[in-house]
């Protein structure tokens, strides 16, 4: 927690706490306490939430490395095949606090299985005899709180709600695909064009407040949604699909495409609307520090915005998806799979939302400046 | 036609519409940046090097590439350059305690069922490769919050050159502040789309939310959000405290320049 406070004020560097407290209001004291407890209440809880689970957890005490054993594949690759012998501790059930024993078998590589550790906690597979699955409920809280901390140390109010909107939208989407599950009768692209609507009008308004640049905001992200579904489907259509391969979310009992298509339209929807809030932010504060700014320069100075920010925002698009493939793609190599194939295979489906997401991006740049301009006509006619 | 080529057009005529050179200019980043990618996953093919440090370097020319090819070489580029390493070299220790303590590396389940033909024990620390790919999810938003600081704090330092070093600084974090949230909500949508079936299929298999939380498909993407969320978060006072100093320090050296 100290870290936090050092965060939000280096240039300081190092500070004492007392006099940390000396510069702060009542409210910001408050808010630190109560965020403490809420940390640690939390903390507290998720490492002892044992009884909530009906599948047994084991905390390990005990690790003896009884085998290591070379192998290597058809491909050549070279591993290596441990067997642990595990001692630990029944956490939950009616063998509570009895000492359990069992095998656990991982190779090298760590691709599919664990090496365990004294102090870990797992979840015993089904028949007692392996290792299930790791206990991460506590990693997850715990980055939470922390993800929490450096984004009100940095953001204050603005943090929070930032926050609280990312929480929001978890929500939304999450009831989102249960009425799309309870109810097949609807389709998922009206559920998905609902969800959108009320995504852009709800982050935008917390993170902007009632205005004219939020309207514009909210408005050119609709639009610019809308516009690039547009160019998606025809693209789609109009190849037929060609070289999209849907095999990698073979998984779905239901039909990938328009689960692709759904996804496609909110992977991007977050930066259509950084670039849309950026743009008419921008705009509306010229036109704040002048009121009688020539439209031109306006329009003109809106275009050098965009420029600026489309290349590093198609960027980010870009990484969050096609870093995801590494493992897939370096296995595909290791098998000697086919360059051609084994991209088509990984990387198409994130390619494509890539370059949608891009052409969303730089479609909300002379959109967000036209509307923009709109509304600031609008009050330059009234003055 | 296939439609990732008729996509790539699209883009790159868009780009050259609204963008003009520059706009044509990052689409080339983009594509030397995909070819960047591609080469970290060859030279990751050797079981003796170490993903984490193949992905650093990757990251170091990736920024490079979108910071001086799209916006040229001068101090707002380079200081965002400086910010964006300092910031990955902080991140990824927390990045390595975290994947190696929470186990999300490897495939999870869910994954796995499709490559029932392929052999997965290849000899890699899928550990590393695991830090390594959380580590270059989140480069693009660093790189974009690390520029959006340090470009209107040039701007702001020439328009006010008496401005003082803590002055300038905070106006670094105020700018900081208005970027935090929309560049959280960029990634958070940006996974979030791209797990779409992953979600349906969590809600179809009816999986309770204790087998959520502790799933490693889950807990890798959403700790990957978190953990951008944090990397955007310190990469705003690293680039405003950068750009404080170096331009009052640049400010100091003209004025000796004057008085010789």
């Amino acid at each position: 927690m100290f870290s936090e406070i050092q965060i939000g004020n280096p240039i300081f560097g190092v500070i004492t706490l007392k006099a940390w407290l000396k510069n702060r209001t009542k409210t910001q004291v408050i808010t630190v306490c109560l965020l403490l407890i809420g940390f640690i209440a939390s903390m507290i809880f998720i490492n002892n939430n044992y009884e909530l689970y009906d599948r047994t957890i084991v905390q390990i005490t005990d690790v003896q490395e009884i085998n290591r054993e070379d192998q290597v594949d058809t491909h050549g690759n070279e591993d290596e095949h441990v067997t642990q012998h595990i001692v630990g501790e029944i956490k939950n059930g009616s063998g509570k606090g009895e000492l359990t024993e069992f095998d656990n078998e991982y190779i090298q590589s760590l691709a599919l299985d664990y090496e365990l550790a004294a102090g870990d906690e797992i979840f015993l597979a089904q028949d007692g005899e392996a290792t299930g699955d790791i206990k991460r409920d506590k990693y997850f809280v715990f980055v939470a709180w922390i993800f929490l901390a450096i984004l009100l140390a940095v953001g204050k109010s603005r943090g929070a709600l930032s926050a609280l909107s990312l929480l929001v939208n978890a929500v939304i989407l999450s009831i989102a695909l249960d009425i799309y599950i309870q109810n097949p009768s609807i389709s998922l692209s009206l559920i998905t064009l609902g969800s959108i609507i009320i995504f852009t009008v709800l982050s935008l308004l917390m993170a902007t407040g009632f205005n004219e640049k939020t309207y514009t905001a909210i408005l050119t992200t609709l639009i610019a949604t809308g516009v690039s579904l547009v160019i998606a489907y025809v693209a789609l259509h109009f190849t037929s699909e060609q070289g999209l391969r849907y095999e990698e979310m073979a998984f779905l009992t239901r039909n990938p495409q328009t689960i692709f298509m759904a996804g496609l339209l909110i992977g991007s929807l977050g930066a259509v609307m950084d670039v849309a809030i950026t743009l008419s932010a921008s705009m509306f504060e010229m036109y704040e520090k002048n009121n009688h700014i020539r439209i031109e320069t306006l329009k003109k100075a809106g275009y050098e915005v965009g420029k600026d920010i489309m290349g590093t925002m198609t960027n980010i698009l870009f990484f969050a998806y096609v870093s995801g493939s590494i493992p897939m793609l370096l296995i595909y190599f290791k098998n000697a799979a086919p360059f051609g194939f084994t991209v088509s295979m990984n990387l198409s489906l994130e390619l494509a939302r890539a370059l949608v997401g891009g052409i969303g991006i730089v479609l909300t740049i002379p959109i967000a400046v036209y509307i923009s301009i709109f509304f600031i006509r609008r009050k330059q006619a009234k003055l | 036609m296939n439609v990732l080529v008729l996509l790539a057009i699209v883009l790159f005529a868009l780009m050259a519409w609204v963008g003009g050179l520059k706009g044509v200019r990052s689409f080339i980043a983009l594509f030397i940046n995909f070819l960047i990618v591609l080469m970290a996953v060859f030279v990751m093919n050797d079981p003796s090097g170490n993903p984490i440090i193949i992905a650093l370097i990757a990251c170091g020319f990736i920024s490079a590439v979108s910071l001086f090819f799209i916006n040229r070489v001068n101090n707002k580029t380079m200081l965002a350059f400086l910010a964006t390493i300092a910031t990955t070299v902080i991140l990824i220790f927390f990045i390595i305690i975290l994947t190696e303590q929470s186990m999300i590396y490897g495939l999870g389940e869910e994954e796995s069922g499709e490559i029932t033909t392929f052999n997965v024990h290849i000899g890699l620390n899928f550990v590393q490769i695991a830090t390594a790919v959380i580590l270059m999810s989140t480069i693009g938003a660093i790189v974009d919050t690390a520029i959006s600081i340090t470009s209107p704090m040039r701007e702001i330092y020439e328009q006010n050159p008496e401005i003082s070093r803590k002055d300038l600084f905070l106006a670094g974090i105020r700018i900081g502040r208005d970027i935090l949230g929309t560049s959280t909500n960029t990634l958070f949508f940006a996974f979030f789309g791209g797990y779409m079936g992953l979600l349906i299929w969590f809600k179809d298999l009816d999986y309770s939310i204790g087998d959520i939380i502790n799933a490693k498909v889950f807990n890798d993407e959403l700790l990957t959000i978190f953990i951008s969320g944090v990397g955007i978060a310190l990469v705003i006072p690293i680039a405003a405290l950068m750009s404080a100093y170096y331009l009052k320090k640049k400010k100091k050296n003209v004025a000796l320049e004057d008085n010789k």
